[in-house]
């Protein structure tokens, strides 16, 4: 086809080379045909004046001028001699004859041969005999015309002009057809470009439909959860009323179970409606200036108690990273979830990676700081992906995950005006990204807590019963920092193991009240006193406090700071060791402001 | 058109006509040139006819031109031969008062009545206006038509001496 284009690009100069080769070709033979009929004519001629020589011999022998010039008259007959003459030994004319009009033959003889002068063919022989000449003959003839003879070649060259005029025509269609054909390519490429552009803006646009489509269910889902999460909470609050209630005033002790089965499943419908409003951005955030730095190393203790020794932590900040002003709380809640998400996405251990960096403004965004949780897990198929910020959608098995794990994280992040990323692909491992806008107030003093007089607490071992293993890692962390020596234990029946070996040593038994099975807090705050008379106790719980009045154990209402806590435990290593056994202070109690409570159970994340 | 360049003036004329037949040698009188025009017509006969193979005795035997009884030419007919030759041959010039049959001539130029020689290969010539006689029974006979030499051509008798005459020359011809 190239080849062919090629070819076809050099029509012009074919066809001029073809119209020039066609002109000399005509002019060559137009030259050739003109010769030959010379030569013929002259051939012709020849024959002629050979015949009169012939026949003039003996009348030039016997010098017989009337026999000779009825010889050479007798040319006459023929329209076409103009004049003949015969010339004797000596060159004289001996005889001569003269059509009418015409020039008469010269007086002395011709030179021999032929010879042209214009339209007149003068042909010259001589006249034999006996092998000696004895005279000669000239005869002169008129040539065809040179107007007649080009009418013979008017045909030819009427032919000639014929091709070269379809050659012409040919090479100017060729030179046409091909410009129309360059263009006709160019506007396909034109066309195709913009066919391009089309798909490319139709794939673009049905992306940010996409987008667009799912954030509107988010959106959605987050007014459904937080409606249902709002009236569910108005529920749990009644209902807690009534149950405080009933309780006052029935003095049956039968009915006490019963009452406390209760305050458990409200407990428990209290932790659910907390996620929900998270999920659904309706939480009461208490947003402050924090420097992410300080968290995260912060957090070093606490996500190492929340992974398996089998997976490696490793924590990279950024120097100079920007402060961002978010919730501290739901901010450690949601890389915590995280973290437990990535722990349960590496069964055969792994490397957890938790970095974050600047990402100074690109366009509309402002200043972003980049919390990334990364593993080396088994990754996400594009269908799990796309849905793990759905509430309550989870890979775990039933009862393993609550599903709110990282709408909690996705809520959080909304709410504090950034935004969540996931990268992962299956086998190549997971990496959620917080993005969190840069905050220009400053970072307070680093936190009241750690201030704290820990010279009670340092060295004492404390033994803390919490089901939650977010909130158990964190409660653990802050007491760690705080100088405890915390043993952990998942329910009552695990912290009775302990209590019971007589060799291990216990200071303080810190308990969460409501845990899931035979033993709640309470039965195990008896328990132990029973096992380990004088061991201080402190239970934790959300609203119940009534219910978990013990003598000499205090109660510490959530939600707590860690500052609290700390207060607490210290008041009750005090008491512990004067002997003396009174409760706590009972501040208020509001069960669905929970701040540690959360059920970052590590669901939602999509590992199998 | 016939040309007839030359009217009067028959000397002039006849010596201009020799000259134009190419007859060798200047001419002086009026009588001699006749007689020259004759015997260069003499020679030039030869070559415009065909003797019989037999005429000869080899292929390179001299061709024999005979003059009987007066001669008219004298030296002139000497220097039209001399160094010619008739197809080949040389020409032998035989003067004698009377030829025979069976003399062996080829060409006689005479007088006297050439009957006798019918049936012999020989081309005889006479001259109608000869003083001593027209020589009857001659091939050839030389006639004066308006001043100028001609000729009459016997055809039978040429048929009859077994000779071939070129029909140019028979054009030429004169009718008696």
């Amino acid at each position: 086809m190239t080849d062919l284009a090629g070819f076809w690009r050099h029509t012009p100069r074919l066809t001029a080379l073809a119209v020039a080769i066609l002109l000399i070709a005509g002019g060559l033979m137009a030259m050739v045909s003109e010769k030959a009929y010379r030569d013929e004519r002259a051939g012709d001629v020849e024959v002629q004046a050979r015949i009169l020589a012939a026949t003039v011999t003996a009348a030039l022998s016997f010098n017989d001028r009337n026999a000779a010039g009825e010889y050479v008259a007798a040319l006459s007959a023929s329209p076409e001699f103009e004049a003949a003459g015969v010339y004797d030994g000596n060159g004289r004319l001996f005889a001569a004859h003269t059509a009418g009009g015409m020039l008469p033959v010269p007086q002395a003889a011709e030179p021999l041969g032929h010879h042209f002068d214009g339209d007149h063919l003068t042909v010259t022989v001589p006249v034999m005999q006996d092998g000696g000449a004895i005279g000669s003959v000239s005869l002169r003839t008129q040539v065809e015309p040179f107007a007649r003879r080009a009418e013979r070649y008017v045909g030819m060259a009427l032919l000639l002009a014929m091709t070269l005029l379809i050659v012409l025509v040919l090479g100017a269609a060729q030179a046409a057809l091909t410009r129309a054909n360059r263009d006709l390519a160019e506007q396909a490429r034109d066309l195709s470009a913009a066919n391009g552009a089309l798909n490319a803006e139709i794939a673009e646009r049905e992306k940010v439909e996409a987008a667009l489509r799912q954030s509107q269910k988010m959106e959605a889902m987050g007014q459904l959860t937080g409606g249902i999460a709002h009236d569910f909470n108005n529920l749990l609050q009644a209902l807690a009323s009534c149950l405080q209630l009933v309780g006052r005033r029935a003095k049956e002790p039968s009915i006490q179970p019963l009452l406390e089965t209760g305050h458990q499943a409200i407990d428990r419908g209290a932790k659910l409606v907390q996620q929900l409003m998270a999920f659904a951005r309706r939480q009461t955030l208490r947003p402050e200036p924090m420097d992410v730095r300080d968290r995260l190393l912060g957090m070093a203790d606490l996500l190492t108690r929340a992974i398996r020794a089998d997976i490696t932590l490793e924590t990279q900040v950024e120097p100079g990273l920007w402060p961002v002003e978010v919730d501290p709380t739901q901010f450690e809640l949601a890389i915590l979830n995280l973290a437990v998400n990535a722990r349960d996405a590496m069964p055969e251990g792994g490397r957890l990676r938790v970095t974050a960096r600047n990402r100074p403004a690109i366009g509309a965004s402002g200043d972003l700081v980049q919390v990334t949780v990364a593993d080396t897990g088994t990754g996400m198929e594009p269908e799990v992906k796309a849905r793990v910020f759905e509430p309550f959608f989870t890979t775990k098995e039933v009862g393993k995950g609550s599903g709110l794990g990282l709408a909690q994280v996705y809520g959080f992040t909304r709410q504090s005006s950034g935004r969540v990323e996931i990268d992962s692909a299956p086998g190549r491992g997971t990496a959620v990204s917080l993005f969190l806008p840069r905050t220009a107030k400053p970072v307070a003093a680093p936190a009241a807590e750690r201030a704290l007089d820990t010279a009670r607490g340092a060295g004492r071992r404390l033994l803390l019963v919490e089901d939650d293993p977010v909130v158990g890692s964190m409660v653990a962390a802050a007491l760690d920092e705080i100088g405890y020596a915390v043993l952990r234990a998942a329910n009552a029946e695990e912290a009775l193991g302990l209590l019971t070996d007589g060799d291990l040593r216990i200071d303080l038994l810190f308990s969460d009240v409501v845990m899931p099975g035979a033993m709640n807090g309470v039965d195990l705050a008896h328990t132990a006193r029973r096992l380990r008379p004088g061991l201080p106790v402190v239970l934790t719980t959300g609203y119940s406090e009534d219910i978990a009045r013990i003598e000499g154990v205090r109660v510490l209402p959530k939600p707590y700071r860690v500052g609290a806590l700390a207060e607490l435990l210290d008041a009750a290593l005090g008491e512990g060791d004067a002997q003396d056994g009174s409760s706590g202070k009972m501040p208020p109690r509001d069960p669905l402001t929970l701040t540690l409570s959360p059920g970052g159970r590590g669901d939602s994340s999509g590992n199998p | 058109m016939e040309e007839r360049p030359i009217r009067w003036g028959g000397p002039l004329a006849l010596g201009l006509l020799l000259v134009l037949a190419g007859a060798p040698g200047p001419v002086a009188a009026a009588e001699p040139l006749e007689a020259a025009v004759k015997a260069t017509f003499l020679y030039k006969f030869i070559a415009f006819v065909t003797w019989p193979q037999s005429a000869f005795a080899t292929t390179d035997s001299p061709f024999r031109l005979c003059v009987e009884g007066v001669d008219p030419f004298g030296e002139l007919l000497d220097r039209v031969v001399a160094g010619q030759s008739a197809g080949g041959r040389p020409i032998e010039l035989v003067r004698r008062p009377r030829f025979e049959r069976g003399s062996g001539c080829h060409l006689l130029y005479g007088t006297v009545p050439m009957d006798r020689q019918r049936g012999e290969p020989v081309l005889t010539v006479s001259d109608a206006d000869a003083p001593g006689g027209s020589g009857a029974g001659a091939v050839i006979t030389f006639v004066l038509r308006e001043d100028r030499v001609r000729f009459v051509i016997d055809a039978a008798a040429a048929q009859d001496n077994r000779l071939a005459i070129s029909s140019k020359l028979m054009s030429l011809a004169v009718r008696q």
